[in-house]
């Protein structure tokens, strides 16, 4: 038995007896089987290693940080409540439409910034009042949330995962919209009716609107919305128009908008709350940090290298098999991660198979996925926070879209020699 | 006055801190050796140390200014720049740099070498990587260091990188890690990030030297297409056929690949395109920094030997001959410095404009090959400079 297997075992024992028995919080127990990884390859407590891996998520930190303020500002100052009652009142008669556009709306910041963190935080949390509203249980709300912003991050124009596969063999990120557009939609499509649609077809409208606050959207008019249209001005605006406008960065977008929205609707104590709110994300900010050390010692030690040689070990069809469940799987570390350390070596492997730009496209699409997976679930964590459910009740409802997702990404990965045309 | 009880958490909590402090200390001393540069003994040929600020003096101070060693013949003839460190998780090339610098007395024409180009790079590490901050090799005079920096600029210097990274020139879009990767950011410009400053300091030397050749060194992880090969822009077409001819013979097989016109921001293509340089780009095999290697250490920036690659081979899933014995930098440097010299030849054979460029007595592959670069890595030879 190969020692890098041994490693691995020991840092998944470890992880899982401290998070499973001893009830540590998921950080923790990450960097317990880091360390314990670390002893048993003979690295020692290598400091210097397990510091640097904090770093890695240091990015993804500032932008859920600063998203939980935009979040706590919007939904304090009255502009969520006023957002809601427009989209209910207005498209109350036609349920289905309804629940489709308010999947693109989720969908909407994921495809811009290429975050699914940035999506649930961002119009998840204004939409998730909204679908609560019409009927839909919290649960299958926070699976709406989730798979929506998964699909915005794997669609165009912004997918991250197929950046890092292309860069990864020096291939033009160039041609991905078609073979992108194609998976992403319907499984969007498909996700929110499946999840939401039974719950609303027969809506009571007086019923709602005596649950709905109509009174602040009077109050405040059009203003109370300043916040989110600079969030979304800005966020178009530096991406698609970078030669005049300079990248500001996700972070510093989502502080303009929230200090923006200060003065536009409702005052509140902005201290306190915004406290509250940080309050409430330092778990998962800590499960990233506690991610990046595990994965500096999986590679310091070669457990890193053991998982994706025996994956390229195992013949086309066991392939196809591991980059529907190993790709995901890795998500539980990062999605990001999984793209550049198995989605590489994978499109290499499949290369021959069909159009490269297709494969590579459905790779990114599969590694998207992985936000889903426990214990990080970025996308999960922050859906069942926002309908305020822990998160596995949200995952459970995850489930069916997820498979169908990964069907409809091999699917279109085993055809992506026909697939040629949309690139 | 109040006196405060001590408690059991307050001494957890003070125990905590004390622990902390202890790391931060610790941590940051090892941080901070990364900025100390690793000697480099000018040999006899080089005749003047520049800086790169003397070209552009927007990056004088920075941690982005770096050495130019020149090695001018005397004798008029062209002239190539030979770029080592543009990542310096990719060490033969960096080392090779080297080598010509402590080894290489021209004849004619002039070489300019850049060990360092990305300096800031050399000051960190990629996170994830596990990657070591320095390997050693021994030579008959003593042991060396050096160190395995990153493939990007250092965070300190520029932070923090957008989600998507706009390649400025072509509106080319690649993941925003690439923003901090100057073989992204070329032809750079004035008023860019600091990377992309960089590039442009880059880009103005060989414009003011009116730079004859330009060939920049890397290496590649095993599982990438591009490897041991070279990689030339259309004007440089020629050049590169035919020092590929004089490294087949050589002894040293070597790929031939045009620069691809829709992959920007890389020397091959934009020094091409925005200078009258002819630009190459060389790769080698370098197991230490893909992704399939087994346990990181600096034995395996050395000898290039690891299990993982070699078991890949097998299943067919390299781009390149992977031996149990590895690939090491003994003949990863090899390549590298057959290759400047045979595209030195190469351009006096094809009977280029500005007449021959003669590097001299220069190591040859087989001798290398026999011997390893630590011979000629003797910090004790006569004739060399203090670092």
């Amino acid at each position: 038995m190969d020692i890098e297997f041994i490693v691995l075992l020991s840092m998944l024992a470890v992880f899982l007896l401290g998070n499973f028995l001893l009830k540590l919080p998921v950080s923790l127990s990450m960097i317990a089987g880091a360390i314990v990884g670390a002893l048993v390859g003979g690295e020692g407590i290598p400091l210097r290693h397990l510091f640097e891996g904090t770093f890695t998520y240091i990015d993804t930190i500032l932008i859920i940080a600063t998203a939980m303020i935009f979040m706590t500002v919007i939904q304090e100052s009255g502009a969520l409540e006023a957002l809601n009652a427009a989209i209910v009142t207005r498209f109350y008669k036609k349920p289905a439409i309804m629940l489709i556009l308010l999947m693109f709306m989720i969908m909407f910041p994921g495809m811009i910034t290429g975050s699914s963190t940035a999506a649930v935080l961002s119009a998840g949390a204004l939409v998730a009042p909204a679908l609560i509203l019409i009927g839909i249980p919290k649960a299958n709300a926070g699976a709406i949330l989730a798979i929506g912003s998964i699909m915005g991050m794997a669609a165009p124009p912004v997918n991250i995962p197929a950046m890092l596969i292309s860069g990864g063999v020096d291939m033009p990120y160039i041609g991905f919209e078609g073979p992108l557009f194609l998976v992403t939609i319907p499984c969007a499509v498909f996700a929110v009716l499946f999840l939401g649609l039974r719950y609303c077809k027969n809506l009571e409208i007086d019923k709602i609107k005596a649950e709905l606050n109509l009174e602040i959207g009077r109050k405040y008019g059009l203003k109370l919305y300043i916040p989110i249209v600079v969030l979304f001005v800005l966020m178009v605006t530096t991406r698609l128009l970078p030669s005049v406008m300079p990248a500001l960065g996700t972070p510093l977008i989502f502080l303009i908008s929230a200090v923006i929205g200060l003065f536009t609707g409702r005052k509140f104590a902005v201290v306190e709350k915004c406290s509250e709110s940080m309050k409430t994300t330092i778990p998962v900010l800590g499960k990233l940090m506690g991610v990046g050390m595990f994965i500096q010692i999986l590679t310091l030690t070669g457990a890193r290298g053991w998982i994706v040689v025996s994956c390229l070990g195992l013949g086309l069809t066991l392939l196809y098999a591991a980059v529907c469940i190993v790709m995901p799987a890795f998500g539980a570390v990062s999605s990001y991660g999984a793209a550049t350390v198995m989605g590489v070596p994978f499109l290499l492997v499949l290369l021959d198979t069909g159009d490269q730009v297709v494969i590579a496209a459905m790779l990114s699409f599969i590694c998207c996925l992985g936000d889903l997976m426990p214990p990080t679930a970025l996308a999960g964590n922050y859906a069942a926070q926002i309908v305020g459910l822990k998160y596995r009740y949200v995952l459970k409802h995850c489930v069916v879209p997820f498979l169908v997702c990964v069907g409809v990404g091999l699917i279109c990965l085993l055809k992506a020699g026909s697939l040629g045309f949309l690139t | 006055m109040k006196k405060i009880k001590l408690e059991k958490h307050h001494l957890i909590t003070a125990g905590l801190l004390v622990l902390c402090a202890a790391c931060i200390v610790s941590l940051s001393v090892q941080f901070l050796s990364m900025r100390e540069e690793e000697p480099i003994y000018p040999g006899p040929g080089v005749t003047s140390v520049e800086m790169l600020s003397d070209y552009y003096p927007d990056l004088a101070g920075s941690n982005g200014d770096t050495k130019i060693y020149v090695l001018d013949s005397g004798v008029e003839g062209p002239s190539m720049l030979v770029l080592g460190g543009t990542h310096p998780n990719e060490p033969s090339g960096f080392i090779t740099a080297v080598l010509l610098i402590e080894n290489c007395e021209p004849q004619a024409g002039t070489l300019y070498v850049i060990p360092r180009t990305n300096h800031s790079a050399f000051t960190c590490n990629d996170p994830q990587e596990g990657s070591p901050m320095r390997f050693t090799i021994e030579t008959p005079g003593g042991e060396r260091w050096f160190r395995f920096g990153s493939r990007a600029t250092n965070p300190v210097d520029q932070w923090p990188d957008p989600e998507v990274y706009v390649h400025a020139s072509s509106s080319q879009r690649l993941s925003g890690s690439e923003t901090r990767n100057i073989n992204r950011a070329y032809p750079g410009r004035t008023n860019g990030n600091f990377t992309e400053r960089l590039a442009y300091g880059i880009t103005e030397f060989i414009r003011q030297n009116d730079i004859t050749i330009t060939v920049d060194l890397h290496e590649a992880s095993p599982e990438y297409p591009t490897i041991n090969a070279m990689v030339a822009h259309e004007d440089a077409m020629l050049l590169a056929s035919q020092a590929s001819i004089n490294m087949q013979i050589e002894g040293m097989n070597i790929g031939l690949e045009p620069s691809p016109t829709n992959l920007h921001g890389l020397t091959h293509r934009e020094l091409g395109d925005y200078t009258d340089t002819l630009a190459l780009l060389m790769e080698t095999a370098n197991a230490s920094q893909g992704r399939l290697h087994g346990k990181m250490t600096p034995e395996l920036v050395v000898t290039g030997q690891d299990k993982y690659y070699y078991r890949a081979g097998l299943y067919g899933a390299l781009y390149v001959d992977f031996p149990e014995t590895g690939i090491p930098l003994d003949v990863r440097c090899a390549r590298h410095l057959t290759g400047v010299v045979q595209i030195a030849n190469a351009y006096g054979e094809i009977g280029g404009e500005k007449g021959i460029l003669d590097l001299g007595d220069v190591p040859s592959y087989s001798e290398i090959i026999d011997t390893g670069i630590a011979v000629y890595l003797d910090p004790t030879i006569d004739g060399w400079g203090e670092s």
